[in-house]
């Protein structure tokens, strides 16, 4: 750790010589390059705030964007950060959405199955030592842990996004990036399955859920905490994964279907019907994910959601039960095994759905998706 | 059943037929069941209070380990629990020479092959210090599992009965083994380097601040889902096996025009060790002084979480930064460091390292 500290002024120099114009009045961060072989990360766009703009309006933090704004492209990420080059060999590659598709609510598992290829093709090739992927910050959570189950990489993989626009007044992406940046060129960083890094933290892609619309510090992994840091001294981890993850897990892009399993989520609350289940088994569903109150508990009555699992049950529907609570572990309990439902442990349910649909690509067994529930 | 509600003369003949009862129902199992040591130091967990409203003052008495034992009839579920008793105190009066003991004596037993884990009862007060520790001199991969109580073992509600029942659980589970001294109340496991006590009275009051815990003591399973990375129990480099005593370090608190004169005072007491808990501009040439003395300084911050980060400046004035260690633990750390050297190098390699 230490010798990371060391400033290597003249390697430096030399290396960022054609940024030194646009550093001359900064300090040049304590980060240590290995020599002149900077570490090549890939920065990949799937786009999101972090590439989004209100040109010319800096205190637009809530209405950018849109049809007929023009977005940030990768490459003007790395012409506004010359920071980047004393950290990282930085090459961009552009996986967003077509301009007029909505924001991150709108990735489609057709992005995420190009997406994971991709980031799969990046894992064989011995030039690339990290990869940083941007995106919206509403449903990142949700892709981060799709390429943490479906991508074999022992290289770092690290999302990252903004809560303000690119163009913001005190715009939290152009140090979300240069820090994800930074733990995707960290050798310490690999073999941790898929991380997160915004806000000077970096978090688990399993535990890591957005929690607040518009603070910096929205992303939290709940009952869990942070990895590790991103301070201006050095990028450190203090903990990893034991559950299983990338190049342990035993689903892959290879080898998923064309198709993953059509999964849906159902909210409990007070009264919360069951014909909500029952429609989305007329549908054709696999599986639903019942996010219940309490420790997990959908609503009983004749007319209520427990009635309706027993109905998509008979039909050969998989039903897994979270908790709304967000906090705690719903846990296998003898009353939960009689009724048949799967506990998804502490993830949320858009996380349960997702990995009840790569357990539905395997198996319809209900042991072996509790297993896999158990280990991921 | 509670057996502090019966009668002295009574309990001989309870605890009778509950062995009895065991005996019959457990003999099947017993063979299995791994071996838990259980080393008692006091606190709350073993205190009682006057009667069961009594949660606040409880100094009416102390529980053997035998008795937190008898009162528990369901460890012998999970675990054979065998108790050696270091002390019966609370946790402010815990000393260098108990916590050698308390090493040493974890040391020998987990090196039996037929030991699977231990168990250490702690008051809360300095539970984290100890803990950390205990995770720097345990030279071994079994769980070591810290536990207290936020009530007395009389109080209504008492939270003890069931963190020690958890904490034997976890130290008897194969998940645990290799994840360093672990301190476990509330249901929950945290790293003994990442916890810290953050309420008076409340039953939650340990947390990992930003780090988080690393696992749950649920019903159906103990759940982890972290490894710390900090160097730990095997993986560390200390050796306390033939220390009777250890370097004397001390912390001074900073605050707005703190005096110097406690860093000045310690200086003439002679530590080896001074932690400044967060700095002062008035620090600056009591702190030189005591440099040129050859005593180590450490800064620490006093906000609780976050790093002290490693500057150029810092190191310059050959300054130690504690990283993300309150100021309690790394007075912990330093007094292990300067048993190996004095070097500022080769400690805030030490600090960066554990």
């Amino acid at each position: 750790m230490c010798t990371t500290f060391l400033r290597l002024r003249s390697t430096v120099s030399l290396t960022v010589l054609f940024v030194a114009t646009r550093l001359a009045a900064q300090e040049i961060p304590p980060i240590a390059p290995p020599g002149l072989n900077l570490p090549h990360v890939v920065l990949l766009s799937m786009g999101g705030t972090i590439a989004s703009q209100a040109p010319g309006d800096r205190l637009n933090i809530t209405n950018y964007g849109g049809p007929g704004v023009p977005r940030v492209d990768p490459e003007k990420w790395v012409a506004d950060l010359p920071d980047l080059a004393l950290v990282a060999r930085v090459t961009t590659e552009d996986f967003r959405p077509p301009a007029n598709a909505p924001a991150a609510g709108g990735t489609t598992s057709d992005q995420l199955y190009k997406v994971a290829k991709r980031l799969q093709e990046l894992a064989n090739d011995s030039k690339v030592d990290g990869i940083v992927v941007t995106h919206g910050t509403n449903t990142m959570a949700e892709t981060a842990w799709f390429m943490n189950l479906a991508v074999n990489i022992k290289k770092p993989v690290v999302f990252v996004g903004s809560q303000r626009p690119w163009s913001a007044l005190s715009g939290d992406g152009p140090l979300n990036m240069y820090n994800a940046v930074r733990v995707a060129a960290t050798p310490a960083a690999a073999g941790k399955g898929v991380l997160h890094a915004m806000n000077q933290n970096i978090n688990a892609a399993r535990d890591v859920t957005k929690l607040s619309a518009y603070r910096v510090q929205t992303f939290q992994s709940i009952d869990l905490g942070v990895m590790g840091v991103a301070d201006p001294d050095i990028v450190k981890f203090y903990s990893e994964p034991t559950r299983r993850h990338t190049f342990k897990s035993e689903f892959n892009i290879a080898s998923l279907p064309e198709k993953l399993p059509d999964v849906e989520v159902a909210y409990a609350y007070t009264e919360a019907p069951g014909y909500i289940l029952d429609a989305m088994v007329a549908q054709g569903v696999k599986g639903i994910v019942v996010d219940g109150t309490g420790a997990g508990s959908p609503t009983g009555g004749p007319t209520g959601q427990t009635e309706a699992i027993k109905r998509a049950q008979a039909k050969g529907v998989v039903v897994v039960v979270t908790a709304r609570t967000r906090g705690g572990r719903v846990q296998d309990t003898p009353r939960r095994r009689e009724s048949g439902v799967i506990p998804a442990d502490n993830l949320t349910p858009e996380k349960a759905r997702m990995l009840l649909q790569f357990a539905l690509s395997k198996t319809s067994d209900p042991k072996e998706i509790k297993r896999i529930f158990d280990e991921y | 059943m509670n057996l502090l509600h019966v009668s002295r003369r009574l309990r001989p003949l309870v605890l009778g037929s509950w062995a009895l009862g065991l005996l019959l129902s457990l003999t099947v199992h017993a063979a299995e069941l791994p071996v838990v040591k259980l080393f008692t130091t006091g606190g709350t967990i073993q205190s009682k209070g006057a009667h069961r409203q009594k949660l606040a003052e409880y100094s009416d008495g102390k529980v053997s380990p035998e008795e937190l034992i008898a009162d528990l009839p369901e460890l012998k579920q999970f675990a054979t629990v065998e108790p050696i008793e270091i002390s019966n105190i609370g946790s402010p009066g815990m000393t260098t020479e108990l916590l050698l003991k308390l090493a040493k004596g974890i040391n020998a037993e987990l090196a039996k092959p037929g030991v699977a884990g231990a168990v250490v009862t702690h008051g809360t007060g300095t539970l984290e210090e100890t803990a950390y520790f205990l995770h720097l001199t345990v030279k071994s991969d079994k769980p070591v599992v810290v536990v207290g109580a936020m009530r007395p073992w009389t109080g209504i509600s008492r939270d003890g009965p069931f963190n020690l029942l958890n904490a034997v659980r976890t130290a008897a589970a194969p998940e645990a083994v290799g994840k360093g001294v672990m301190v476990l109340l509330n249901d929950t496991i945290h790293s003994a380097r990442f916890v810290t006590k953050n309420n008076t009275y409340r039953v939650e009051t340990f947390v990992s601040r930003e780090l988080g815990p690393i696992g749950y003591s649920d019903s159906d399973r103990i759940a982890f889902y972290r490894t710390p990375l900090t160097r730990h129990t095997a993986k560390s480099e200390f050796d306390i096996s033939k220390l009777e005593t250890l370097p004397a370090v001390d912390i001074v608190y900073g605050y707005q025009e703190a005096s110097p004169a406690p860093i000045e005072g310690l200086v003439a007491a002679g530590v080896k060790g001074i932690i400044l808990n967060d700095s002062a501009p008035s620090f600056a040439k009591a702190t030189q002084f005591a440099q040129s003395k050859g005593i180590v300084i450490v800064q620490s911050d006093r906000k609780g979480s976050g790093r002290v980060v490693l500057s150029e400046r810092t190191a310059g004035r050959g300054v130690i930064t504690a990283d993300n260690l309150n100021a309690q633990k790394a007075r912990v750390l330093l007094r292990l460091a300067l048993t190996k050297t004095t070097d500022p190098k080769e400690l805030q390699r030490i600090f960066n390292e554990y």
